[in-house]
């Protein structure tokens, strides 16, 4: 309670002098204690770890994919609107997501009781949790440095471009992701409402850090303790549905009612429709990816890692429609509500993604023959693409749990990352090897067939395997 | 294509009872239905009650006894056994992106049912239920009384000769509890066997044939 001689002598408020910086260490101390210290310290060793891997394993692929060119023709195609294009669409993708993942994981994200004892306080908010984002803001710039620096160095070090282009790129990738980082923020400050959320806060990020508002710092912690957790413990459904914004779209669309089969793959051109963004990420990364792999595929020059590459976005753009298929593997367990067997319903789910992406291949192709004859074995190398997707994709979302190895303290980490990308593993592996395999001989496209076949077979294997598993 | 048995609703579970390491989650109990009646489970939170219906219901592998429907082993992997069991034990999963009446229909269509009725049957059972309004809601809009509502709908939209409810009163007003054991009745009288866990005396008085105590471990 204030005491009269604390009283202001006239109407004029009373004025509270506080040493931010130095209330700021205290709460450091008393919440954290040694914390701090060893954050900065852990971050440091990551940023090292980086280095290293980029240096031992980045920097030595790109040179090796850019010697095993002809340095004529691939200057040639670097140069080209198509690359240009390439490489804008993808700086585009990465601000995307990086706004995107700002709405439900912002790069401020303190602890819950930072939150709740420092942060609720009258110091000044741009202070309070000024750590995090410098610690958010240095990652992406020195993610960005470091892409620049692998590829820069690779491609000069090849004598494609010469040396003072590989510091270039370094500013470059610095500078997107400096970019990046004030998206981020700014997709964090818009997922609370308020009144100046305007661009302006992208370019001032000392205003961002105050329009935080502490709920949303709050909101922010959370789904960041629930995602993490559950993708620790492999539980990929809890991080999807922590991670998924309320369906409100076409809600006066109605699913057509029709045969067992056909209504599944109604239902999933519904769920698309009412969760465009899923549609849109989907066609973004396989636009990209169809641009790829056609020319990969077109060009007898092109180095095989171009197909490696361009599965990946190939691999993201066919998991953005199929969430039927994921959803069909949360059910596993549960008692039966649909009248379709398992088999059957997983099949219906795989109509829509895979009719997607031939259309997407498709036009790549039909693009790519106006400019320069395309070879026969297109004919055999997309479906090879699209059954080794499917075979991913089955594997992908019916993985179930992880295994119990996985807990154990040294190699368990190293375990839980293989167990994750294994999918997408066997979709890259796979499919540059059948690619590689059709190129080479007509043996070579029998192997390759059977190579997509057993992917494919081994898929719905598990989809029956984790439908039965259950029952204890 | 391919062919499944139909069932008869006849329901036998001798002796079951399940034991995991040295839990006892269900002593070894008997239940026995006919097609048209009703058998309530009742007991104490933790009798095992929902362990006796995931084992009649195929999901769940007794430690003792056996169980069977239609004279066939309870075993959920058996596409005559889906064919056979509706079931509301636990949270069904719902999809995120359709809507209340859209999930009606999918089920519908997923049984080879005449699709040009479809809707109208959806909106009719929703109304039975008093939830016709929200037919074009979301999962994640309702309350948890108009869920639990929702999750029986979608229970009864699937034909089954054996309905297994689990607790089908929790979360229910008075008077949609006797709105839901109207529907329950309604399926017995078209032949279905039902066997539900209930704490309500009132919807067991009115709906028991017969009533199993499944008696706690401890």
């Amino acid at each position: 309670m204030p005491t009269p001689e604390h009283q202001p002598a006239s109407d004029a408020p009373a004025v509270l002098e506080i040493d931010d910086e130095d209330l700021i260490g205290q709460a450091d101390w008393v919440i954290g204690g040694d914390a701090g210290r060893k954050g900065r310290r852990q971050a440091w060793y990551a940023a090292y770890v980086a280095t290293l891997g980029a240096g031992a394993y980045g920097f030595p692929v790109v040179q090796a994919a850019v010697q095993t060119t002809d340095p004529a023709w691939l200057r040639a195609q670097l140069s080209s609107p198509l690359a240009v294009g390439i490489l804008g669409l993808s700086i585009v993708a990465v601000f995307w997501s990086l706004y995107s993942a700002g709405n439900f994981r912002g790069p401020v994200v303190p602890p819950l009781p930072w939150i709740d004892h420092v942060v609720g306080t009258p110091m000044d908010r741009a202070l309070t949790v000024r750590r995090w984002w410098r610690l958010s803001v240095g990652s992406t710039m020195f993610a960005g440095a470091l892409t620049g620096a692998t590829l820069g160095a690779g491609v000069a070090f090849a004598g494609l471009m010469p040396w003072y282009a590989a510091g270039l790129a370094i500013v470059i990738g610095a500078a997107v992701g400096r970019a990046s980082g004030a998206l981020w923020l700014w997709g964090q400050v818009r997922s609370w409402p308020g009144p100046d959320r305007g661009p302006r806060l992208l370019y001032r990020p000392r205003d961002a850090l105050r329009a935080l508002h502490a709920e949303s710092l709050r909101t922010h912690s959370a789904n960041t303790s629930t995602i993490g957790g559950s993708v620790l413990a492999g539980n990929l459904r809890t991080a999807r549905l922590q991670l998924a914004r309320p369906v409100r779209h076409a809600r006066r669309a109605r699913l057509r009612a029709s045969g067992p089969f056909r209504v599944i793959v109604r239902r999933d051109l519904l769920g698309m429709r009412r969760l465009p963004s899923t549609l849109w990420s989907g066609l973004a990364f396989t636009v990209i990816a169809a641009t790829v792999l056609v020319w990969a595929v077109v060009n007898p020059a092109a180095p095989m890692l171009a197909i490696t590459v361009g599965l990946v976005p190939a691999y993201l753009g066919y998991g953005a429609w199929a969430e039927g298929l994921r959803l069909q593997a949360d059910n596993a367990g549960t008692p039966s509500l649909l009248g379709i067997s398992p088999r059957a319903e997983a099949s219906a789910h795989l109509v829509a993604p895979t009719a997607l992406m031939l259309l997407a291949l498709l036009a790549g192709v039909a693009i790519a023959s106006r400019v320069e004859p395309v070879p026969a074995t297109v004919a055999i190398q997309v479906p090879l693409l699209l059954a080794v997707l499917t075979g991913g994709h089955l594997l992908a979302a019916f993985r179930g749990t992880p295994p119990g190895a996985i807990l154990r303290s040294g190699s368990g980490p190293v375990l839980l990352i293989l167990w994750y990308l294994s999918p997408g593993l066997v979709v890259i592996a796979v499919g540059s090897l059948g690619l590689w395999l059709v190129r080479s001989t007509d043996t070579g496209t029998m192997w390759a067939i059977a190579l997509a076949v057993a992917v494919v077979g081994f898929g719905f294997v598990r989809v029956q395997s984790l439908t039965d598993a259950h029952r204890i | 294509m391919s062919t499944v048995a139909v069932l008869k609703g006849d329901v036998h579970a001798e002796g079951v009872g399940k034991t995991i390491d040295t839990t006892t989650l269900l002593l070894p109990t008997n239940v026995r239905a006919k097609p048209g009646r009703c058998v309530v489970l009742r007991g104490p939170n933790g009798s095992g009650k929902t362990t006796l219906l995931r084992i009649i219901g195929g999901l769940l592998e007794p430690t003792v006894g056996t169980a069977t429907i239609g004279g066939v082993r309870a075993d959920e992997r058996l596409p005559s056994i889906r064919a056979a069991v509706g079931a509301l034990i636990g949270t069904p999963t719902t999809y995120r992106d359709l809507t209340l009446i859209d999930h009606l229909v999918l089920i519908d269509s997923t049984w080879g049912r005449d699709p040009d009725t479809s809707d109208a049957r959806g909106l009719e059972l929703m109304g039975q239920l008093g939830i016709e309004h929200l037919h074009d809601r979301f999962p994640h809009e309702l309350s948890s009384g108009q869920q639990q509502l929702f999750r029986l709908a979608l229970t009864f939209s699937r034909p089954a000769t054996v309905v297994l409810l689990d607790e089908p009163e929790q979360r229910l007003d008075t008077g949609k509890r006797e709105v839901v054991t109207e529907l329950i009745r309604e399926r017995a009288r078209a032949g279905a066997t039902v066997v539900m866990a209930c704490h309500d005396p009132a919807m067991t008085k009115s709906l028991a044939t017969s009533v199993v105590d499944v008696v706690p471990a401890r």
